[in-house]
């Protein structure tokens, strides 16, 4: 009995030690928030006068790359005494930043993106495709040319004949023909598979029977408004380099509808204009529903 | 004593307002300012930035130097660019127009030349982030060539503005000035080459090379033939030479050769001699029939 009650004592004198000790080494409340304050007010100043230096530097750079643009007054430049680090730096950042966007540029316009690969044994292009605005996939390429040019890797897909096309246009003189050639095959592919993609989204009253893989074939079922008659069209894509119908044809029971006036002209406009397109001013005449 | 620091407390905490305050208005203007991709710095540039500031404890002569060396690497880059793609850019100007959301939209201007053919481009580009695809887009394009030639272009220029093609744009002035190129070699090499038959007229033409080749004997003052190169651009963008043979003969020089094939014969004949011999071959033996020499040597 009396050892508990001894340790009950000790063990709560023990505590009140230890909450004694504890009270002693606890800082006041009030200053370490001040301390912590004047912390944080520090290295927000720090990250304010970083943003201030950068959008001077931007300034300056931006200057250095149109000299021939007269802006308004250097006044705010004096705030920060960039002028008297090294002139040379500044020239070399603004020529850094007009290179990167020039190079940016080349790979918007559609450029082949050239790396060399393999120490110089190799090249990489990028072919872009694109239409009516929207780009669409990039292909690539990679050619060996030592100790002949010779088409190594790729993702093209194989209904693009490469082989035949590096034989037309002599790979190994001429290998931008051959590039130009592949990226107009393409382009055109693209843009045909595009167009079916937009007949699709775009006219829902038209059935897509059949289209191929290197989309050169169409064949479309339209509904005349009259009697709801059915009308095959097929278009034939047969100059892979076009993205328009080289030959339109109809199929109808009623075989006079083909011939009318009004149906002739909408085979010459599907050869003239892109198909989503000619659709919107065929239904625009009520030709098809 | 817990006064002042419910003072100092209270100063802190509004300087911590102010400078936040500050922060994202200068974030908000480098936003608007950052016009080009290239000024959100990466790289050497990142450490060149960090030295102007003065938060680096680098040689300026480090920076100097490293960065340097990737400029040097980005002019052979933009060299080597330059010469695969045809086309060669003078400048890039980008400014943002609009960063909301999941669409950025740029206004690009762009200016430099295919050979001789210069251009000055203009369009807008809006990228919208679709999940991992990020779909780009041209809208507005306008189109500004400093040509004489624009009459074989024109109806394909307002067509590619119309479309916004602007790759299809590129591909096409890229080819159409390489055959324009072709046309210029060619003739000139046949000028060197013949000179007592060949004439090109001095200089350009309204700024542009000569489309036509004249030939004739010296001691046929009145006959000339004439070789007419021109490069067609379709609508939609296809580049094809048409080369065309055209004789202008005196009247009373015609009337010798009563049993002449009717009108065209040169030309018909000219036509099939491309299809067989291509264009410089087929050019060549026309000169040496104008020259009604028998050999061979012909250039003085």
């Amino acid at each position: 009995m009396e050892g508990a009650s001894t340790r009950g004592v000790l063990s709560h004198l023990s505590l009140l030690e230890v909450q004694a000790r504890n009270r002693g080494s606890q800082v006041p409340q009030q200053p370490s928030r001040v301390k912590e304050l004047k912390a944080k007010v520090e290295a927000l100043t720090s990250q304010r006068d970083q943003l201030k230096a950068e959008l001077q530097i931007h300034k300056k750079l931006q200057k250095l790359r149109a000299p021939a643009d007269k802006h308004e007054e250097d006044g705010e430049d004096e705030e920060m005494d960039i002028d008297s680090k090294s002139s040379e730096l500044f020239h070399l950042m603004a020529r850094h930043s007009e290179l990167t966007d020039l190079l940016h540029a080349h790979n918007l316009i559609g450029g082949y993106d050239a790396i060399t690969t393999n120490g110089g044994k190799g090249m990489c292009f990028s072919l872009a495709t694109e239409y009516e605005g929207v780009y669409l996939d990039t292909y690539n390429l990679e050619l060996n040319l030592k100790p002949k040019v010779r088409i190594s890797r790729h993702n093209i897909p194989p209904f693009i004949p490469l082989n035949s096309l590096a034989e037309q246009s002599d790979l190994q003189t001429d290998v931008g023909a051959f590039l130009a050639t592949v990226s107009q095959h393409l382009n055109a592919f693209a843009g045909r598979r595009q167009q079916l993609k937009l007949v699709k989204e775009q006219h829902k009253s038209v059935e897509v029977m059949e289209s191929n893989l290197l989309c050169s074939i169409l064949v479309l079922m339209f509904t005349v408004p009259k009697d709801k008659t059915p009308l095959l069209c097929t278009l034939e894509y047969t100059d892979h380099t076009r993205c328009l119908p080289t030959r339109v044809h109809l199929n109808c029971h009623d075989k006079l509808l083909p011939d009318s006036p009004n149906w002739k002209k909408n085979c010459s406009l599907l050869k003239e204009v892109p198909v989503h397109r000619a659709l919107m001013a065929i239904k625009k005449d009520s030709d098809i529903v | 004593m817990s006064e002042e620091n419910a003072e100092e407390l209270k100063q802190l905490e509004a300087e911590v307002k102010l400078l936040q305050a500050e922060i994202i208005a200068l974030q908000q203007q480098r936003q608007d300012s950052w016009e080009n991709a290239s000024f959100q710095f990466r790289g050497q540039m990142q450490d060149a930035l960090a030295f102007v500031c003065g938060r680096t404890q680098d040689l300026e002569e480090t920076v100097v130097s490293r960065l340097k060396e990737e400029v040097e690497e980005l002019e052979k880059d933009l060299k080597l660019q330059t010469q695969i793609n045809g086309i060669c850019l003078n400048s890039c100007i980008t400014k943002t127009l609009q960063s909301r959301g999941q669409e950025v939209v740029h206004q690009v201007r762009l200016s430099g030349r295919s050979s001789e053919l210069v251009f000055q481009v203009e369009f807008q580009l809006s990228e919208l982030k679709d999940g991992s695809r990020t779909e780009r887009r041209i809208r507005d394009l306008n189109l500004v060539l400093d040509s004489s030639d624009l009459l074989s272009l024109s109806s394909f220029l307002s067509r590619v503005e119309e479309t916004r093609d602007l790759l299809l744009f590129f591909r096409t002035i890229r080819s159409y000035s390489e055959k324009c190129d072709d046309r210029t070699r060619t003739f000139q090499h046949f000028q060197e080459k013949f000179p007592s038959i060949v004439s090109l007229p001095k200089g350009m033409t309204f700024g542009m090379p000569s489309e036509v080749m004249t030939l004739n004997h010296p001691e046929l003052p009145g006959c000339c033939f004439f070789i007419h190169w021109c490069v067609d651009v379709s609508t939609g963008g296809a580049v094809t030479p048409k080369i065309q043979l055209l004789s202008k003969i005196p009247e009373k020089a015609l009337q010798l050769f009563p049993s002449q094939p009717a009108g065209g014969g040169a030309a018909e004949a000219f036509q099939s001699l491309l299809r067989i011999l291509g264009p410089e071959a087929a050019i060549e033996s026309i000169i040496r029939a104008v020259s009604l020499s028998e050999s061979d040597k012909l250039s003085d």
